[in-house]
């Protein structure tokens, strides 16, 4: 009797379990189907194909970032990369200068002792290579500036977070101000200097 | 032990039946071969339609799309339901439409050349397709949350996992920033991934973009509101030998799918809706040789756009196309023809055959605006449909059947200097529907006795079931700037 049983149990699994997937209309046995199924997730993630890059990324200092949402005053800007753009948080947004030298100067509201700078353009892999020199100067009445760091050229690349960080001897600012005097990508691709974010620690 | 030797001969029998029905042994026709997927299990099916195929059910996308049939900057998207499944054989579809108001009625699948008459009995809409293809069903006669069916062929060739110059990125739901393409590199996309990036193929050679899946600009506002700019789901820049292949572009921030300067390249199969602003659907500036088949562009922009920026134009195919026009042009010319301000720009050996348009609700279906001074011609459109020609154009303008103007417009970069079009044939157009009835009007308009329209031909022309073979009966209107304007 059992073995009956089992027999039955058995054909109804051979024949039903399938025809139970195609069960939704009579003559639905005519049709092989693959169904591509897809992984357990919570959230959207990273493909698998593409390491993270961000442990390639240059560290910034741990500490504040005093620049962040502080006045900020720079050279004319093109279209709609204006100059809130340089402090506001978000790498998605930047400043373009019209041309060169490009200057942008950052109300610090009181004095600081600085020893770090950086500058951050949009980490996004549609950002070429691009170089631009720079030039910093600090100021503690904003009039006097005292040159802290040379004019150098920086590299900004996507595969290092497309940011530069600039250490330089502790200095006393109310006023921070960075010169830009090239840009690789200019003028292909920018109409002069780009800084999404200045900081300053 | 007989009974068990019984027992087991049962068994074996049960499951040679059981596997010759499942594999269709000895069964006539030929089995359908459907391959369904899987949504994201971070999404849910769409609540506004059901569809399954064969009695399997599909994940159905809700995608943006815009029926504000007028420009707005700030225009809000609404949204329509889109699915798809590779097969071949018979697909017996079945829709349900949960999220319209009105219990569906009657439905009409598109395009009409593929001559479905779909049952609709209880709210639920059948029909059966055996060949691949786009499908469109608009239900109760109203174009809201008409469905986008996208019935592949069986996938061939997937690329290997492994192999170092694939990136292949498998169902599920994916976000990555920008995803960029170098040399001899490909790019898989499988069908139930959704992946919320863009890609871009800068001065790259031999490249591939392919897969079933969807490039999604979903986390993106409007490229044109504040803080955001335009995220390109397909940017192909100063690259050749580039191979598009089946992929569906939704919900992107601006343009769809743009190529810049590039050369030899390849779309086929490549699905866009948009419902945003600029929305434009397969945008070219400047390029040559690129072949289009088998594409599909709901837009909310021009769906097929030819412009110049740096340089000329020439060699471009858009061949079995299907286009739905929301907004602007279907396939426009223009306005756009000398932005790079280079010398002698041309646009040139251009052809668009086999072009179905299931709607154009704004301005032209065929279009040249030479806006700038470039040389436009040997241009040729041939057996052009035009299901539904109900052109509203902006406050009375812009709402002509066929527009080729030489004029400045507020996309001029060459204000003082202007073009020509020669050598122009319209070798079978056809519309089945206009919004009132009528015949609508054509505009061409040149510049000046130097800068003129010349040599366009319209044959094998029928408006509304009657064959057009004047000027007149076209309604079309050629100023004292145009020579060789014939309809026949």
């Amino acid at each position: 009797m059992k073995l009956k049983f089992c027999i039955a149990l058995l054909a109804a699994m051979i024949l039903i379990l399938p025809s139970a997937a195609w069960a939704e209309t009579a003559d639905s046995d005519d049709t092989i189907v693959t169904i591509v199924r897809t992984p357990e997730q919570e959230h959207a993630e990273r493909p698998p194909c593409f390491p993270d890059p961000s442990d390639n990324y240059i560290r910034l200092p741990d500490t504040e970032n005093i620049a962040q949402g502080k006045p900020v005053q720079a050279s004319a800007h093109n279209d709609v990369y204006v100059s809130r753009n340089l402090n506001d948080g978000k790498v998605e947004t930047y400043w373009e200068s019209k041309g060169f030298p490009a200057e942008m100067t950052v109300d610090l509201e009181g004095v600081h002792t600085v020893s770090s700078a950086a500058f951050c353009l949009n980490p996004s892999a549609i950002w070429e290579p691009r170089t631009q020199e720079i030039t910093l100067l600090v100021s503690t009445d904003g009039e006097n500036y005292t040159e802290i760091s040379p004019a150098a050229v920086y590299e900004f690349d996507a595969e290092k977070g497309n940011r530069i960080r600039i250490d330089f001897e502790p200095a006393e600012a109310a006023f921070f101000r960075a010169v830009i005097t090239s840009n690789s990508a200019y003028p292909a691709h920018s109409g002069g200097a780009q800084v999404a974010e200045i900081c300053v620690y | 032990m007989r009974r068990i030797g019984n027992a087991f001969l049962a068994i074996v029998l049960i499951v040679c039946a059981a596997a010759a029905i499942r594999t269709g042994a000895g069964a006539e026709p030929e089995k359908t071969l459907l391959t369904v997927y899987e949504g994201p299990k971070t999404m849910r099916s769409s609540a506004t339609a059901a569809v399954s195929v064969n009695g399997f059910d599909l994940f159905v996308y809700d995608v943006m799309v815009n029926h504000e049939h007028i420009w707005n900057a700030d225009t809000q998207p609404s949204s329509t339901p889109m699915t798809y499944f590779d097969f071949s054989g018979t697909a017996r579809i079945e829709v349900r439409m949960p999220g319209l108001e009105q219990e569906v009625e009657s439905a009409e699948v598109l395009p009409g050349s593929a001559g479905i008459i779909p049952e609709v009995k209880d709210g639920t809409v059948r029909f059966s397709v055996s060949q691949p293809g786009q499908y469109t069903v608009v239900f109760n006669g109203n174009v809201n949350k008409a469905l986008h069916i996208f019935a592949n062929p069986p996938e061939e060739d997937i690329p290997d996992p492994e192999d170092p110059n694939v990136y292949f990125i498998g169902p599920g739901e994916w976000v990555m920033d920008a995803i960029v393409l170098h040399d001899n590199e490909t790019l898989y996309i499988s069908g139930g991934a959704v992946l919320h990036s863009i890609i871009s193929v800068p001065n790259a050679r031999n490249v591939r973009i392919r897969g079933r899946g969807i490039i999604d600009g979903s986390d993106f506002p409007a490229w044109n509101q504040p803080g955001s700019y335009a995220r390109v789901p397909i940017s192909l820049d100063h690259s050749r030998d580039v191979t598009v292949e089946d992929v569906i572009v939704a919900n992107s921030n601006c343009w769809n799918v743009n190529s810049y300067s590039c050369r030899n390249v390849t779309m086929n199969n490549v699905k866009v809706i948009s419902g945003r602003q600029n929305g434009d659907g397969f945008t070219f500036q400047s390029c040559t040789d690129h072949t289009v088949t088998g594409c599909f562009a709901r837009t909310w922009d021009d769906s097929l756009v030819l412009k110049n920026y740096s340089g000329s134009t020439k060699g471009i195919t858009f061949r079995n196309c299907q286009i739905w026009t929301d907004l602007a042009q279907s396939m426009e010319i223009g306005y756009e023809t000398d932005k790079g301000l280079t010398l002698d720009p041309e646009i040139s050996e251009v052809l668009f055959e086999d072009i179905t348009v299931l709607y154009n609700f704004h301005k032209p279906v065929i279009s040249i605006h030479n806006s700038d001074d470039a040389f436009v011609h040997d241009i040729t459109y041939r057996n052009i449909v035009v299901e539904n020609a109900f052109m509203q154009g902006d406050n009375g303008n812009n709402k002509e059947l066929i527009e080729m103007t030489l004029q400045n417009s507020s996309w001029s970069t060459v204000k003082d200097e202007f073009g020509s079009i020669d050598n122009v044939l319209i070798d079978g157009l056809t519309v089945l529907n206009t919004a009132d009835g009528k015949i609508p009007r054509s505009r061409f308009a040149g510049h000046d006795e130097e800068h003129r329209i010349t040599n366009v031909t319209l044959q094998n022309v029928t408006i509304l079931g009657t064959p057009i073979t004047s000027l007149k009966d076209m309604k079309l209107s050629a100023d004292d700037y145009c020579d060789g304007i014939t309809v026949r």
